[in-house]
């Protein structure tokens, strides 16, 4: 059985160790290097999928190695820059027991339930009132929650997890191993419609030997099983499920939310507030606060004006500041401003049509696109300059490739390249591949066009407007006629969006990455939509496949299916070497998101790899 | 008279069935749908994305949707949120009784001081009254919901310090008085448009009223002004201004969206566009139809009123 919770000791010979578990104990325990845990386990003729499956365990595999130094104290000192997160606020002033928190976030939850919403706001209520098997801490690290420990088979494919003996739902009923397998049960069910089943769809058998066994058995080695599965959605009452669909649907999540977690659900005043109480006999430290009430917010200057009147006392996660906003904040004496990167990329999705398709083109494009003067001059250089689609913050980034700079020149010579002329009204055009074309790079012998391009983007953001048009100023310009569309988020995605028309568009958006970098489904050619109504994320290729898709299929393929950690790393540098070649979007910025704290609030520690109420039993206020 | 509610209110029936397809249709004309979201989600797979359609009922021809909803709003049943996953009629029940106070504060403001303000303009037209008064009427309607929802705010939250900023009632609760509280800022931030449309439309009807023949057989007989005035001349003006409040009152109880989401107030308006953005057509259909339901009791009290104000109207 493998310990999260490390027991630290003196260097060992990972040649002494001769099975899985040990391995991983080891790891975890910080006595064995990475290095030395996958050659060890390759020497004693484990299979790769199965060193994958141990490098998640040791959380080895989606970012370096546990390392307390990450847990610097944060002290309140902020002039007038955001400060940036390195650990749990800690304010000066003795330590309260008890009183209450007032969250503040601008959406509203649709609903609480664990399983059927796909809303980040949901995820943040519900991450201080449910709980996992395991848990991803803020340094992106595995932790035990109800599984205490866990064991892997030799060959992979076979999960013993541990639970906490003790532990009890807020409704008093105890946490068995039967709870779990009911939770798989729903999780499948295709009547009930659970937003996900990544990680849960691998499993074949699930059993428990003893009440607080749990044993799962998968159809095949599937290294991020840990991540979705243990770390995945939570465990729930089985009492709650056996109500059956249609009240585990629509009041489970609504009229009550009942978990493990150090806080339990009071109650949920539509479009007003969600008030949580302490949990009093929870597993773990008990909670010092008597209340979290989230207040739903929708207009952001009504947030900033909380936040000043101290009505709203914080703000994170999802509900956390954009660049422009936190700029305004930092000037409140009462509170603190935040600051920590996320995974989150602002890009111009661009469709693989006519000019589109050229290489050249997306390039010149590139460099008409003043994302320099956007990061520095509207966004204050809150936001990181992006050249691919893997964050700085992440393991496998390359760290070699330099953003193309504003240069109107190269785009007009690029254009030239590609065959195309300024015509009389100032507008580049020339002839399109031939749609028939197998090599869009190839002379060109399709119809004769004008370069004009439809801009898309959602509706609503002032930030967002403000970036749309001065790339479609700056387009205009250079005589890439651009035509500016805000619409919401239902149209732009939707049939009648600009994915599915068959005119130049681009679409300015954010994606967020997951823990790992697997980034197969934003490019590979299978998950290309086969209709506007139809599953698959490589909008970009809809109508025709990227000119270097080969490439990229076999990159992202070799790089989500190999676990030598080194190996991988360099198939994602070659991937955002080719990303940032090709150009199959415009890669614009990272987002960093800034969260708001009052100035007597301590143990709040946000992340961009934990939901909000992740260690809410820490948070505290000061006298 | 009780013959004629009942018979405008089964005249009614017709009219908001022609709402109720007329609604739906447009509804689906609009892009996108309530299954956009999980087309987008990178995990989702086919057979999960054609589960939650058919769940969702939305595998089945739009003019099987219709009759479907029709069927089930012919017996009560609003339909199922598709985001919320519960009854329509419990999403709406939430936040109505908010609106409604919200609403009847603010235009109960707005009335008293339309009035006021649009019968003293009248009685000296052009004169420094009226031209205050004009001035506050452009004022209020060519300013920014959002704008002076935010001054509002800053000044009296931030600066001063006596009011909430937002919201229907204190984090931690409280009773009538922080009710009241907190209706203060909305409440005036639509009133202050109203005032200035309605305080014009007292404001001209009453101008017209002056200048009838029976104001001066009123005054030749020598009823003193402030009984020709608020006796004789504004129970004329005001049969035109009711039609206008009665159509005004309903919208407003459907939804005022800026104002609600300033002032983070829980009510219809914030739905609608949550709704609306989200394609959630069973919440929306719900809406629309208590809104058409609404017009239709709006028109009919103001019919009533009408008699009231003027005998001469019979009901037949």
């Amino acid at each position: 059985m493998i310990r999260l919770i490390p027991q630290p000791g003196e260097p060992i010979d990972a040649d002494e160790l001769h099975d899985v578990n040990d391995l991983v104990q080891a790891r975890i325990d910080g006595r064995i290097s990475r290095r030395a845990l996958v050659q060890r386990a390759l020497a004693l003729g484990i299979g790769a999928p199965v060193v994958g499956v141990m490098l998640h365990a040791t959380s080895d595999l989606v970012k370096g190695a546990p390392s307390d130094s990450r847990r610097a104290t944060l002290t309140h000192a902020q002039d007038v820059e955001p400060v940036p997160v390195s650990g749990p606020t800690q304010p000066e002033g003795e330590m309260q027991e008890g009183g209450t928190i007032v969250v503040g976030t601008s959406e509203e939850p649709d609903t609480l339930h664990p399983y059927l919403t796909y809303l980040a706001t949901t995820f943040d209520v519900y991450s201080g009132v449910c709980e996992s098997l395991l848990e991803y801490d803020s340094t992106q690290t595995l932790q035990p929650a109800l599984a205490t420990e866990f064991a892997i088979s030799p060959d992979g494919l076979t999960y013993t997890f541990k639970l906490r003996p003790g532990v009890t739902f807020h409704n008093g009923d105890p946490l068995v191993a039967q709870n779990v397998i009911d939770c798989w049960k729903i999780i499948m069910n295709t009547d009930f419609g659970a937003w996900q089943q990544i990680g849960w769809n691998k499993i074949t058998d699930i059993t428990a030997p003893d009440e607080l066994t749990v044993v799962m058995t998968t159809e095949e080695v599937y290294a991020p099983f840990l991540t979705y599965v243990g770390a995945g959605q939570p465990i729930l009452p089985s009492s709650e499920i056996a109500k059956g669909l249609d009240a585990f649907k629509q009041e489970f999540g609504r009229q009550r939310l009942i978990g493990t977690g150090p806080v339990t659900f009071v109650e949920w005043k539509a479009k007003e507030q969600i008030v949580l109480a302490r949990n009093e006999t929870y597993w773990g430290s008990k909670p010092h606060l008597d209340r979290v009430i989230y207040r739903i917010v929708p207009d952001t200057n009504t947030l900033l004006v909380q936040l000043q009147t101290g009505e709203v006392q914080l703000c994170g996660s999802a509900g956390a500041l954009g660049a422009l906003d936190a700029d305004k904040a930092v000037a409140y004496d009462n509170v603190i401003v935040l600051e920590h990167d996320t995974q989150s990329w602002q890009h111009l999705d661009l469709k693989h049509i006519d000019f589109l398709r050229m290489t050249k083109v997306r390039q010149a494009l590139d460099f008409a696109t003043p994302s320099r003067q956007i990061i520095e001059q509207l966004l204050g250089n809150r936001v990181l300059p992006s050249v691919a689609d893997i964050a700085p913050i992440n393991w496998a980034f390359n760290p070699n490739i330099q953003p193309r700079p504003y240069d109107p020149e190269m785009t007009k010579q690029l254009l030239t390249e590609a065959g195309l002329t300024q015509g009389d009204d100032g507008i580049w055009e020339g002839p399109t591949p031939a749609p028939d074309t197998t090599d869009p790079n190839g002379p060109a012998t399709g119809p004769v066009k004008k370069l004009e391009i439809e801009l898309w983007a959602v509706a609503g953001s002032s930030q967002t407007e403000r970036i749309v048009q001065i790339i479609a100023q700056s387009w205009n310009e250079i005589g890439i006629k651009t035509e500016v569309h805000f619409e919401d988020v239902s149209t732009i995605f939707g049939p009648e969006g600009y994915t599915y028309t068959d005119k130049m568009t681009a679409g300015l958006y954010t994606w967020t990455n997951g823990n790992d970098p697997d980034d197969l489904p934003y490019w590979h050619s299978t998950q290309r939509p086969t209709c506007p109504t139809c599953s698959g994320f490589n909008t970009p290729a809809y109508f025709f496949p990227f000119n270097f898709q080969a490439e990229i299929d076999d990159l992202t393929y070799r790089a989500a299916t190999t676990v030598d950690q080194e190996e991988r790393k360099q198939l994602y540098w070659q991937i955002q070497e080719l990303l940032h070649e090709e150009l199959p979007v415009i890669f614009i910025y990272w987002s960093r998101d800034y969260p708001v704290v009052a100035k007597n609030i301590g143990g709040f520690w946000p992340s961009a790899f934990t939901n909000l109420l992740w260690n809410v039993e820490q948070w505290y206020l000061t006298q | 008279m009780s013959r004629f509610v009942i018979r405008r209110l089964l005249g009614s029936v017709p009219l908001l069935l022609g709402v109720a397809v007329l609604s739906f249709l447009f509804m689906h004309l609009a892009p996108g749908g309530p299954d956009t979201i999980y087309v987008k989600n990178s995990r989702m797979s086919q057979a999960q994305l054609d589960a939650i359609r058919h769940n969702m009922g939305l595998d089945q021809p739009e003019h099987v949707q219709l009759v479907r909803w029709l069927g089930n709003l012919l017996q009560g049943d609003l339909g199922t949120s598709y985001s919320q996953y519960r009854p329509v009629w419990d999403v709406i029940w939430d936040v109505f009784p908010n609106t409604v106070y919200l609403v009847l504060t603010g235009l109960s403001i707005s009335l008293i001081v339309a009035l006021f303000f649009g019968v003293l303009a009248a009685v000296r037209p052009y004169g420094i009254f009226d031209s205050f008064t004009s001035f506050l009427s452009y004022f209020g309607l060519a300013m920014p919901v959002f704008w002076f929802g935010l001054m509002l705010q800053i000044l009296f939250a931030v600066k001063l310090g006596w009011l909430p900023s937002a919201s229907m009632h204190s984090a931690q609760g409280g009773g009538a008085l922080d009710l009241v509280k907190h209706l203060v800022l909305p409440a005036f931030t639509i009133a202050i448009g109203s005032i200035a449309s309605w305080s014009r439309y007292v404001r001209s009807s009453t101008i017209e009223s002056l200048g009838q023949d029976y104001v001066r057989t009123a005054r030749a007989k020598g009823l003193r002004d402030q009984t020709v005035l608020w006796g004789h001349v504004l129970r004329n003006a005001l049969v035109p201004f009711v039609t206008v409040v009665s159509i005004d009152i309903p919208l407003y109880l459907t939804g005022a969206v800026l104002t609600e989401t300033v002032f983070s107030w829980p009510g219809m308006g914030r739905l609608f566009y949550d709704a609306l953005t989200k394609r959630d057509y069973p919440v929306l259909m719900g809406i629309l139809i208590l809104g058409a339901v609404l017009i239709v009791i709006g028109n009919l009290i103001a019919d009533l009123i009408y008699g009231i104000l003027d005998p001469r109207i019979k009901y037949a």
